[in-house]
């Protein structure tokens, strides 16, 4: 079954009178488990395709269906939950809450839970150890570098156990070591079972994905899968 | 339970926009202060003009009259040739009257050696004393005798006492009124400064038959103060009163009086139209300082939300609903508003004590005040505090994570 069920989405902005179409008619399905790479230049409308799937936005025209659910036709109840229960959430900017310490932006998600785990906290210890930063859990943002707040992030993506991490330029700010770091612990989290949807510009990123999806104008322009064993022979 | 957690977000919230917060919270008490200083300031002034109009020297059964037409209140009084001993001697044969006062007055310099200070010299007869209840100090008060043989002698008030003879006693000596010299029989106690400004012991008095052949040459009155026997015969009295002078003076049916009264009635009504011009002059103001109050409220917390939008884009990213964020703000705005209230509260009554207490400004300290401008200020805070706030939440996560 798929997990994520695009049909025909079409998403324009109105901007004093101009309409622009950021995406044109868009058919997209993703099975559960999946590594997926959105790649493409900017404008071409990555960001809004990723802000679609993940409920931070609705289409203009066309259907959504996560996890069998009409994405449309939910309230806003219902919508907070899948944000807060199915996705996980990783930015380019971030988005901590400043001054804010890690421990506590892990957790945020669970403040909005609708059955949080009773240890919370041990929970957001544990991803942060994982992530490697059980010794920064009472630092705020501001104290920590760019690599560190993005596993931040990370953990924060993954306190609610959503079974789908939406990506967006993950590495795009952060330096090429940090980088590497960062999708490593990815590619971990495939092997954990986890649906994950990467948005970048770089191709180099987007080769850790086992299919790629280029967008262009819009619209989709390529969509395949990668051999990953292909490519180490080749190597 | 979900609404606790908004509350702990919010009290967060308050902690991590600390700037904010404590602009939020002065603002709220500065407004609800100034508010309750400002019309305790009002209502101490209004309470002490009323009293000084309600303490010129009337007790409830006696009333003025004063020679020569006029309806002015306070209107500087003319040499007027109209009411006669003839006249007092009248009034004091009505049934309902007590004691009637004779006066004349007179504003002159007043001299002791090199000493001099203008005052008031009033023309009375010994029921004077009676009439306004005044105690001495020290001596006697003017007797029959002094009047009857036009004594030179004189009762001072205690503010020209202090200037002519400062820490001497006065008992005695002799005092300068144009070319006459006057003996200091007694002295008046003293009353004190009203908060006004009116200095009720800036006064003198000498026998009236001194005052008619050596001060003011002249017979004529200038008031008469009549004392009825019970404050429910005052009217009767008065319109007897009326009959007589009237009859007196010759006055036709048609002329008006030549007379005016000055009645308890008469200052009560004075009373009532000062305190409504005051009462407009405190709603005007305190509307102006609620509105200033309300709009600095208003505009901070629009800013500060501005600033926060993007932290409820967050927010609402990680499964935030809009009802999460509205209770939030809420919780905020509330805790802002308590915390502003009850600490500009605090301040308005130690300000207004302040002043009351250091003799700055007279203040009266009401309870309506606070209540209406916590009201009125945790109004705003709750408005201008929510509605923001929701708009932000109503915008799609996407757009406000983007918003800087």
């Amino acid at each position: 079954m798929n997990l994520i069920e695009m049909n025909s989405i079409c998403k324009s902005y109105r901007n004093i009178g101009f309409e622009t179409k950021v995406l044109k008619d868009v058919t997209l399905h993703i099975k559960e488990g999946d590594y997926v790479g959105i790649i493409g230049p900017s404008g071409a409308g990555k960001s809004t395709l990723m802000a679609i799937m993940g409920c931070l936005a609705q289409p203009t025209s066309g259907e959504y269906i996560l996890d069998g659910e009409q994405v449309g036709k939910l309230n806003d109840r219902k919508l907070s939950r899948v944000r807060n229960e199915k996705i996980g959430f990783v930015f380019q900017a971030f988005h901590l809450l400043p001054g804010v310490s890690a421990l506590e932006n892990v957790t945020l998600p669970l403040v909005y839970a609708k059955n949080p785990p009773g240890n919370i906290k041990e929970r957001a210890r544990e991803l942060l150890a994982k992530v490697g930063l059980e010794h920064r859990l009472h630092h705020t943002p501001g104290q920590l570098s760019g690599g560190e707040q993005q596993r931040v992030t990370i953990a924060r993506s993954l306190i609610s156990d959503p079974r789908i991490i939406l990506a967006d330029e993950p590495t795009g700010n952060l330096d090429s070591k940090n980088g590497i770091e960062t999708m490593k612990t990815f590619d971990s989290l495939v092997k954990e079972g986890k649906t994950i949807i990467l948005i970048t510009h770089d191709q180099e990123v987007a080769q850790h994905a086992g299919r790629i999806i280029s967008i262009l104008d819009g619209q989709i322009a390529s969509d395949s899968e990668v051999n990953h064993e292909a490519q180490t022979r080749s190597l | 339970m979900r609404i606790f957690k908004n509350l702990g977000q919010a009290l967060r919230g308050l902690r991590l926009n600390r700037g904010n917060t404590v602009l939020m919270t002065i603002g709220v008490m500065i407004g609800i202060a100034s508010l309750t200083v400002i019309v305790a300031i009002g209502d101490g002034i209004k309470s002490t003009v009323l009293n000084r109009i309600a303490n010129m020297g009337f007790g409830p059964e006696s009333f003025s009259v004063i020679a020569g037409a006029g309806k002015l209140f306070f209107a500087r009084s003319q040499n007027t040739t109209s009411m006669t001993l003839e006249d007092a001697e009248d009034l004091l044969a009505l049934p309902t009257v007590r004691l009637v006062v004779p006066r004349q007055r007179k504003s002159i310099q007043i001299i002791n050696k090199k000493e001099f200070t203008s005052t008031r010299i009033y023309g009375v007869t010994p029921d004077w004393q009676l009439a306004r209840g005044w105690k001495m100090k020290d001596g006697d008060f003017l007797s029959d005798t002094d009047l009857e043989r036009r004594k030179r002698v004189v009762v001072l008030g205690a503010t020209p006492a202090k200037k002519l003879f400062k820490s001497d006693d006065p008992m005695g000596k002799m005092v300068r009124v144009q070319n006459n010299y006057y003996e200091v029989i007694g002295l008046l106690e003293e009353k004190g400064l009203t908060e006004s400004g009116y200095d009720p012991d800036d006064r003198v008095l000498i026998p009236l038959t001194t005052s008619m052949s050596r001060l003011t040459h002249q017979t004529y009155l200038h008031s008469i103060k009549v004392v009825a026997l019970d404050s429910s015969q005052v009217p009767e009295t008065m319109e007897a009163v009326r009959q007589i002078l009237r009859r007196n003076h010759n006055l036709s049916v048609l002329a008006e009086d030549d007379f005016r009264f000055i009645t308890p009635e008469g200052i009560m009504q004075r009373v009532t139209e000062s305190e409504q011009a005051l009462n407009r002059m405190l709603m005007l103001v305190s509307t102006v300082s609620l509105l200033v109050g309300g709009i600095v409220i208003m505009n901070i917390l629009l800013v500060s939300i501005r600033e926060r939008v993007r932290e409820i884009g967050i927010r609402r990213c990680f499964g935030a609903r809009r009802s999460d964020i509205t209770v939030q703000f809420l919780f905020e705005s509330v805790l802002v508003s308590l915390l502003g209230g009850f600490m500009g509260v605090g301040l308005g009554l130690a300000i207004s004590f302040g002043l009351q207490r250091f003799d700055v400004l007279p203040t009266h300290i009401t309870v309506e005040p606070f209540i209406l401008s916590f009201v009125f200020c945790s109004l705003i805070g709750l408005i201008f505090g929510i509605h923001p706030a929701r708009k932000a939440a109503f915008l799609s996560p996407e757009e406000s994570i983007r918003s800087q």
